[in-house]
This record gives C-alpha cells, structure tokens and sequence, in this order.
C-alpha cells in the first residue's frame, strides 16, 4: 500500500505531528536562547509518566486510557498535564535554596521521572500495554485519534494566543533577567507563565507523538535557525518551518521505509543543522 | 527625595553590615563602592526592592517605587539573542508600558532618539550581537535612559572596559543624567571610577563589618580606602583626577 493510499488512515498522526512540530519549534526559540534544553527534556519525561501512570491506575479500575471515551481520571493527556504543569511551576519558580545548583534540580526531575516511566512499564499490571506505552513514549504510535488532535489544536492554539499577546514580556524577561526585575517588571510571575506554557505543550505533544521527537522539536530546529538568521522573526520562522519539514518528511519516510517516526523525526531536525555546522566553526576560529 | 533607607539591615537571614540610613535625591550621583563579595549587591537589591531587609524600612517618598533605569555589566545581556540595537532599547520602554501592550509610534521614536543621544544613530538596525563591546554597553545605557529614569543604576558596568573606554561611557552617562536631573546610583570595585563619578559615597564591606557614608571628598582617603580593602592604599588628588596606589599584601604603597 503506498503512501497516499493509506493517507486517510495516516490523517490525524501526520496532523497531529505537523501541529506539535509547529507548536514546539516556535517555543524551542525560548528553549534555547534561555538554555533550558534540559528542562523541556525533564518536561517530556514528566509528561511521559504521567502518560504511564494513566495506564497503570487504568490497570486498577479496568479502563484501557488508550480506548475510547476514557473518563478524566484515567486519560493520560490529564495525568500528564498535570505532571508536567506541576513540573513547570517547581524548574520555573527562583529557587531560594543556594546551596542547590538549578542544574541539579532538572536532572533531578529528568532521572526520577525516566526511572519511574521504566518501574512503572515493568510492573506486572500492564504487562500487556506495557509495549503499548513504550511505543508512544518513544514516538513509534501511529494511532492518533481525532480527539487527541482536538486536544493538541486547542491547546496549541490557546499556547500561541497566550505568547502572540505576551511576547514582549516574555522576550524582556528571557533575554536580561536582572535587568527587567531591577526595572520592576513581574519577572517571577512571566518565568511560570512562559514555564506553564512550555509543560502544558509538552505535555499534549508527549501524549500526541512520544517524548522523543518532543525533545528533539523543542531543540534542534530552533538551534539550527539561530545559525543562519539574525532577525528574531526570521529565525522564529526558520524554525517551524525546519520542525514543520522534519515532521511530515520524517511521516513519509518512516512509512515508506517502515522506520520508527519519532527517531525518523528527531534524526531529520539534527540534519537541519548540517548546512549551518560550516558557520559554527567560522564563529569559533 | 526619591528613596530612603532608613536604619536598614540587608542580608538574606542575618545582617551583613550595621544599620544603613541614606537618602537620593534627583540629581545626585552616588557610588557604592566595596571589594567583591563586599555586600554591594545585596545592598542594591534591597534599595530597588528586591529583597526585603532583615530590619528597618525602605521609604519611598514618592509614594511608590521610583522609575528605574538600569545597566547590567555587558556579559548580562546575551549576545546569543537574535535582536537588533533597536529592539534592545525598546525594552526599557516596556515597564512604562505596561504587561500585554505594545510599543507605538512615540515609543520608537524615543528609542531612535535615545540611540542618537548615545553616539549610535543609524546603528538601530544592527544585531546587537555584531556591535562592539563598547557600544553594547552604550546600547544598555541607552536602554535604561530611555525609561525616562528617576533613579539610573549601574551595576558595574564598566568592570571589562578599559580605562578609556570607562571614562567615555561614565561621561556620557553623567552628561545624559544630568539633563533630565536623573539621580545615579554606581555600584563599583574600582575605586578611580568612584572618585571621578560620585558626589556621595557608601563604602562597604561585609567581612569587615564595615559601612561608611558621606561625601565622596571626605571619604576617599588612603586610611579609610586601607580599611576598606584590608590592604595599603593610598590616594592623592590632582583637580578632577585621584590617583591610586595599592601595595601588595603587607608592604607599603610607595
């Protein structure tokens, strides 16, 4: 079966992973430029085990949180945006701790969070979705319903409107944090707005299309765009449209040559950065 | 009177220093002046409000917090950050403005004006990335002026300038203050930067338990400057200009 023979089957997991990829690699410019990589990677590990845990309480009460019309308290897209909206707040918060090195704390939240995703899969009770699981965590499902991609518009949308209104705020306090707090802007209340903001995408991307091509969104095309442009709405462009091209690219290719689609993804946005690798050096030599 | 302290612990759990009291007014040009690890820091962000103090009061005459213009040292504002000179400086409009709304007309216009003002007209459209560290801090300054200032702080900005790089930017910044009776606040190490900029000075030293405030011409003598820094150091005036000399650890200056 080819590929456009299949398209009404393969509808929502390419628009849903076209969504997520234009979401994320606009909102991977903050990633980057605040070099938080790894705090948006112990994001999508949070919102993972939220999705995981969705399927282990299911275990206990005989709902399957992949079937249809699960109910709240078993849906893994509330699990993990509770995680992750949880998550946000705690890495986005000023820690008043000195002693505790900020790096610290998300590899905190990256390792406890990646342990239990692997304790939780292992546990007898979900044996049988246990693969089920890794699969979408590692972005190899293809099964997306028209729900989820419901969910990911709305919340994409709701994401976009918040940064369209507020991207001067968010842009200030990213760009010279002490600078706006001595000048009197809400520095803390902006950081957990944009944080929120940042797990709640991540959190509706995870469960959508895995915690892999999640990261690799939030990272790689904003890195490659910062590259080649120096105007922030070139490179803001830039990078959805190197996120956009790797999602559906990266779609077709893994059906066509049977691959797993989140790795195909992720290894096309890292590709992005070869033309610009050239420049990288220039800048250091 | 735009800020007063009046008989203030700063610190995070416990006192650093002994009670301060002082007082800005428009126009005056006040240094803080310590080695580093001093407590200038601390004592900057509990005059802007930052951090609350241990005891006694922050008094804001006005009856609020006074418009503040600040330069960071240049390495706070990074250059990875894909924006041009103009973009920068708008940013010190944005306090004014306000949460959720967008700069105008009036807006640019007063940033393009505050670029000329600083020696960087036609720059405006330049990544602030591609500018030299000279002009980076003339675009931080411009930034903080363009907030229209009651209280301009500075926040070692010129501690990786050279010499005549420094005396340029404190220049331009005094000249630019003073038109508008904008009071200044310099945080510094360097003590040649202090002498030449403050009417009023605040010497400081956490360690040393040591807080010392008054006109900078009495305050700048070589015993007080040796208590200061734990070390000789002596000073002599010539007009406008103090010279320094520091001995090294236990010998005489010469």
């Amino acid at each position: 079966m080819s590929f456009f023979d299949a398209f009404s089957l393969l509808r929502e997991p390419l628009l849903a992973s076209a969504l997520a990829a234009v979401l994320l690699g606009y909102l991977g410019i903050f990633v980057v430029l605040r070099r938080i990589a790894f705090v948006s990677a112990a994001l999508s590990q949070v919102s993972g085990l939220g999705v995981a845990l969705a399927f282990y309480v299911g275990s206990f009460l005989g709902i399957d949180p992949h079937g249809e019309s699960v109910p709240l308290y078993a849906s893994p897209v509330v699990y993990a945006l509770v995680l992750a909206c949880l998550g946000s707040v705690l890495l986005g918060s000023p820690s008043r701790a000195r002693r505790v090195n900020p790096e610290s704390v998300v590899a905190l939240f990256y390792l406890a969070a990646s342990a239990s995703v692997v304790l939780v899969l292992a546990s007898p009770r979900i044996v049988q979705e246990a693969h089920e699981v890794g699969e979408l965590l590692f972005g190899n499902a293809v099964a997306v319903r028209e729900e989820h991609l419901v969910e990911l518009a709305i919340t994409g949308a709701a994401v976009l409107a918040l940064h369209a209104v507020l991207f001067k705020d968010f842009l200030f306090v990213s760009f010279d944090h002490e600078s706006a707090r001595s000048m009197g802007y809400p520095v803390a209340r902006l950081d957990v707005l944009l944080h929120l903001s940042l797990g709640v995408a991540v959190a509706v991307s995870t469960r959508a299309i895995g915690t892999l091509p999640v990261f690799a969104f939030l990272v790689l095309p904003a890195g490659a765009a910062l590259l080649w442009a120096q105007r922030m709405r070139v490179v803001i462009a830039l990078a959805v449209t190197i996120s956009l091209l790797a999602a559906v690219f990266g779609f077709y290719l893994s059906f066509v040559y049977s691959l797993p689609t989140g790795p195909t993804m992720a290894a096309l946005c890292a590709l992005a950065w070869l033309p610009g690798l050239r420049l990288l050096r220039g800048h250091h030599s | 009177m735009i800020i007063a302290l009046d008989r203030v612990e700063i610190g995070y759990d416990r006192p650093l220093l002994p009670p301060i009291s002082l007082s800005i007014s428009p126009g005056e040009r006040w240094g803080l002046l310590g080695p580093n690890g001093s407590g200038k820091s601390t004592l900057l962000r509990t005059i802007l409000g930052l951090l609350p103090p241990v005891s006694g009061k922050v008094l804001h005459p006005l009856g609020r917090r006074p418009r503040v213009g600040y330069v960071p040292q240049s390495h706070r504002a990074d250059p990875a950050w894909p924006l041009s000179a103009h973009e920068v400086v708008l940013m010190g409009r944005y306090p004014a403005l306000g949460i959720a709304r967008r700069p105008g007309s009036a807006d640019h216009e007063a940033v393009r004006a505050q670029l000329q003002a600083v020696g960087l007209a036609g720059q405006d459209k330049k990544p602030f990335r591609a500018l030299s560290g000279g002009q980076r801090q003339r675009a931080l300054v411009a930034r903080a002026l363009v907030a229209e200032p009651e209280l301009l702080v500075l926040d070692e900005p010129t501690s990786e300038m050279d010499p005549a790089a420094e005396h340029a930017l404190l220049h331009l910044v005094l000249e630019l203050a003073a038109k508008r009776e904008t009071a200044v606040l310099f945080v510094t190490h360097q003590i040649s930067a202090a002498a030449g900029f403050a009417h009023t000075l605040a010497l400081i030293n956490s360690p040393a338990h040591l807080v010392q405030i008054g006109p900078a011409q009495e305050l700048l003598t070589s015993e007080n400057l040796s208590r200061l820094y734990g070390r000789t150091v002596e000073i002599k005036r010539e007009g406008a200009r103090a010279l320094v000399w520091i001995a090294s650890d236990g010998k005489e200056a010469p």
